[in-house]
């Protein structure tokens, strides 16, 4: 009878896509066109555990319905494999810092009293965020896999792609389930490599090259900061661990997010360390999650083979950075002025994308960008530090990953389809010829859009009223401001950790001020509706008006053939200059150019919770209650914000207004019309320009960046080749030089040697003559 | 005894250097290797006089006992190098040094002073039996073999 706990199902989710991944690896040239079933056996095997999962969670969080003032029961689950390192005397915390406080188990402390052990435990957890993200990820990670046997199908590539995508599904659950935030650092980084690999998943096109190597670099910034972060951590807690462990001799050692420091008001240091390791994590997450000013990676992504698009860079791994913050919601509590940073941040890339998205013409990159702006979102959400931020950000990442996955998957469809063309001007009227794509597309559009009652619509909600709560604190009740002033930050007052700092600290501090969430909250909502008009200009760009379709597209009338594509990878597929006149479309438009059933039955399949989660989730506030029970958001600076649940119908008519208003543009300046035709951005002006160039974000970084670079490693090149080279080449001539000098005494005559001889013999003689030692 | 024996040292030393430098300006300025090698044999038997001048000088007889070392080795060294002389004609069929300079540099000329004269081309008559019994099959080496001695 096999082990069926908890314990054993939550390393089955990493284990079996990790399996998957290596059979693949091995047994890719024999499977050939099969090389997606171990990898999708693997994903699709976690994610029927990690639906397990779930619904074993759920039942241990205690009911919503209780007596009123009982509040929600932390539910954890460790899980510890077996300890990576372990030291006895591994460091000496400065006095007066938290880990000063950590008890010294009597045999490990031996002689010196204040030298802390410390040790790396590889331990899974199991949490109601967790099995959130768990689930999140394995079940749209398979859908993406089926997808990807008609995406793919034909690439060389096939089994590398899938063993990829197996091997990212493996990353991402451990780093979503690791315990320790030195493990949350390897699967970050290794999230990051597989990013890396699938967007240059067609290498031998330069821009997908150089995409992944940007994406690699830029990500190498954030990563830097998580790494600070850690050690910083480590100095600061003497432990990395998330859970609290009982030593060998029975003390109890408090984890930095243990249940144990959790109960504790003074447990986690605020002022200049504190801040200063929250904005470090939030740095790592604006690297990860695509922020400002770090956003530059994620639009050159969408180099790589959609599928992978859809799965790492909308749905789940840029919502590390979410996760990464959720989880260490108690840091940020005692923060407020980190808090405030990283809504600051969330709310002005939310707009900046979008603003952007309003004028791109690639399919993939309005959604790319649209991305951006939603994980923007959910950072400003974070930011308010309430429980119903949290809630809320997490909400939206999972509507979000329904619905972007809906949508990449919808463009690669397209692009499939159009025979690698994603120019929006260059096809339209396409629900004629591909309906079913057309269908789950605008379902998907109306739920980014956040239009009731689809999805967006529910999570975006939350979102405003979270921000609305702080901007009128008044309307609410009015229990924020106590529960951020509440706890005493004792690591602060003591001062150990630098006055200078804390003077920034505290000015970042002043920026928590009802006025600035007010601004927030508006420029929140003008994404609202800028959200809603990028999505139906792509909508209408793409699904109406006269059908058109480039000259590279290849429909098939009907029959579902597929054998066509040959081997030629989308990517590469050639572009054309010119498509079809309008008029001339008639007679060639029977052809469906439809995609095959493992590409359409995901999008059915991604539509429906599109279209009903947020209802369903909003309507019975389960996830709300259900994350309440994560033991981050258990701390008292989080829980006590608590509010009841509501539905705040003024916040959901300017939502829903603001929609309706992007929208009604959207189908001013597109619905029917060839999408080369008049357009409202023509209006923009110069914002038109610097919308079109991205706010000159890349420009700016290539010139303080990348230029000065580029010129050190001239520079560098340079002095290798002249200063360096040329010493070592001196060396070697010298004695090639030397050489040429006595070659010529090598005659071969043997007189001319004995010569020689004779005439050394007679130099020492005189030398022993003339230099006798006088004795 | 040394004051007695003095002239007599000067003497013998005065021979052993005339033999020796003798026999180094004989192999300094002689190509014919039995000749350069006749002249280094009379370098060391200058040498041999002076260790038994010495020897008779200091009364002491490990002088005379190292010449008869000497004695013996050199007539080692003699067979040993006449071997090496044989050989060196048997390849080129002279006994000049000259013709060994294949040990200079690869890019600098060949030392001729003047050219050799011609090796006699006609190979010596030896006396032959009458051939007699079965031909035996032909040596593979036969081409490498020279045609003389």
């Amino acid at each position: 009878m096999p082990d069926l706990s908890p314990a054993t199902l939550l390393v089955l989710v990493p284990l079996l896509p990790l399996v998957g991944a290596i059979l693949t690896v091995l047994l890719g040239r024999v499977l050939g066109e099969r090389a997606h079933l171990p990898a999708m056996a693997g994903i699709a095997g976690a994610a029927a555990v990690a639906i397990v999962l779930l619904a074993a969670t759920a039942r241990s969080v205690s009911p919503a319905h209780g007596p009123h003032a009982e509040p929600v029961r932390p539910v954890e689950m460790i899980s510890t494999l077996w300890q990576w390192a372990s030291f006895d005397a591994a460091y000496a915390p400065p006095a007066g810092s938290p880990a000063a406080d950590m008890p010294v188990s009597p045999q490990a402390a031996g002689a010196h009293a204040d030298v802390r052990p410390f040790s790396i435990p590889v331990a899974l957890r199991l949490d109601p965020l967790t099995a959130t993200m768990l689930t999140i990820i394995t079940c749209v990670g398979l859908l993406v896999a089926v997808y990807s046997t008609g995406y793919m199908h034909g690439d060389p590539g096939y089994p590398r792609f899938f063993a990829l995508v197996a091997m990212f599904v493996f990353s991402m659950s451990m780093l979503v389930a690791s315990s320790n935030f030195l493990l949350v650092y390897v699967f970050w980084e290794a999230v990051g490599a597989c990013s890396y690999l699938l967007i240059g998943f067609w290498f031998t096109k330069p821009e997908a090259a150089r995409a992944a190597k940007k994406a690699f670099l830029v990500n190498r910034v954030g990563d830097f900061g998580l790494a600070i972060a850690v050690f910083l951590l480590w100095m600061t807690y003497g432990t990395l661990d998330f859970h609290d462990s009982v030593s060998p001799d029975g003390v109890i050692m408090p984890g930095i997010l243990g249940q144990t420091r959790l109960a504790d008001a003074a447990g986690y240091a605020g002022g200049a360390v504190g801040t200063a390791i929250c904005l470090l994590l939030l740095l790592a997450a604006c690297g990860k999650s695509a922020q400002l000013p770090l956003h530059v990676w994620l639009p050159d992504a969408m180099e790589g083979p959609t599928p992978a698009s859809a799965l790492i860079h909308a749905a789940t791994m840029v919502t590390a950075g979410i996760y990464l913050i959720t989880r260490s919601a108690p840091l940020f509590a005692g923060c407020p002025g980190a808090l405030v940073v990283v809504s600051i941040v969330g709310a002005t890339t939310a707009l900046v994308a979008a603003l952007i998205g309003t004028v791109q013409n690639d399919l993939k990159r309005v959604l790319a960008y649209s991305t951006i702006s939603q994980l923007g979102y959910m950072f400003a959400s974070l930011g308010t530090g309430t429980l119903l931020g949290f809630t809320a950000a997490i909400f939206h990442l999972l509507t979000h990953a329904c619905f972007k996955a809906l949508l990449f998957l919808g463009a690669g469809s397209v692009m499939h389809a159009m025979g690698g063309v994603i120019d929006m001007r260059r096809f339209g009227g396409l629900r004629r010829v591909m309906p079913v794509t057309a269908a789950t597309f605008v379902v998907g559009a109306t739920a980014l859009a956040g239009v009731a009652p689809f999805a967006g619509f529910f999570s975006k909600d939350e979102i405003l009223a979270a921000l609305h709560a702080k901007a009128w604190p008044a309307a609410h009740g009015g229990h924020h401001a106590a529960a951020a002033a509440e706890g005493s930050f004792r690591f602060a007052s003591t001062g150990t950790a630098g006055g200078a700092g804390h003077g920034a600290a505290v000015g970042l501090d002043a920026l928590d001020h009802p006025a600035t969430w007010q601004l927030l909250f508006w420029m929140s909502l003008v994404t609202a509706g800028l959200t809603a008009f990028y999505t139906f200009r792509a909508v209408f760009m793409t699904f109406t008006g006269p059908t058109r379709v480039p000259e590279g597209a290849h429909g098939h009338g009907g029959h579902g053939g597929h054998d066509e594509h040959g081997d030629h990878a989308h990517g590469h597929a050639a572009v054309h200059g010119h498509h079809h006149p309008a008029g001339a479309d008639d007679h060639g438009l029977a052809a469906s150019y439809e995609s095959p059933a493992s590409m359409t039955v995901p999008l059915v399949i991604l539509a429906v919770p599109s279209a009903v989660v947020g209802w369903l989730l909003f309507s019975t506030n389960w996830l709300g209650h259900f994350l309440s029970a994560t033991p981050s958001l258990t701390a008292p600076a989080v829980a006590a914000t608590a509010t009841p649940h509501a539905f705040h119908m003024d916040l959901a008519v300017q939502g829903t207004l603001a929609a309706a208003i992007g929208i009604v543009l959207a189908a001013i300046g597109h619905l029917g019309r060839r999408s080369d035709g008049p357009q409202l951005e023509r209006y923009l002006g110069p914002l038109r320009t610097l919308f079109a160039e991205k706010f000159y974000f890349d420009q700016v970084y290539a010139a303080l960046i990348v230029r000065p670079l580029e010129g050190l490693a001239f520079l560098a090149a340079f002095v290798d080749r002249t200063v360096v080279d040329g010493f070592v080449d001196a060396v070697a001539a010298a004695p090639v030089a030397l050489g040429s000098l006595v070659r010529r005494s090598q005659s071969g005559i043997l007189q001319r040697y004995a010569l020689a001889g004779v005439l050394g013999v007679l130099a020492i003689v005189v030398v022993l003559l003339a230099w006798q030692p006088r004795s | 005894m040394n004051g007695a024996n003095l002239p007599l040292l000067q003497n013998a030393l005065t021979v052993g250097a005339i033999l020796f430098s003798l026999g180094l300006v004989g192999i300094l300025t002689r190509r014919n290797l039995i000749v350069m090698f006749l002249s280094a044999e009379m370098m060391l038997q200058g040498i041999a006089v002076s260790l038994v001048a010495w020897s008779r000088y200091h009364g002491d007889w490990g002088g005379h006992v190292l010449v008869i070392f000497i004695l013996t080795v050199a007539a080692c060294e003699a067979a040993v190098a006449l071997v090496f002389v044989l050989q060196a004609f048997a390849r080129t069929g002279r006994l000049d040094s000259a013709a060994w300079q294949s040990l200079r540099e690869a890019t600098i000329a060949r030392t001729v002073d003047h050219e050799l004269p011609a090796v006699d081309t006609v190979p010596p008559r030896f006396p032959t039996l009458t051939r007699a019994g079965v031909l035996p099959p032909a040596d593979e080496d036969e081409p490498l073999q020279r045609d003389h001695v």
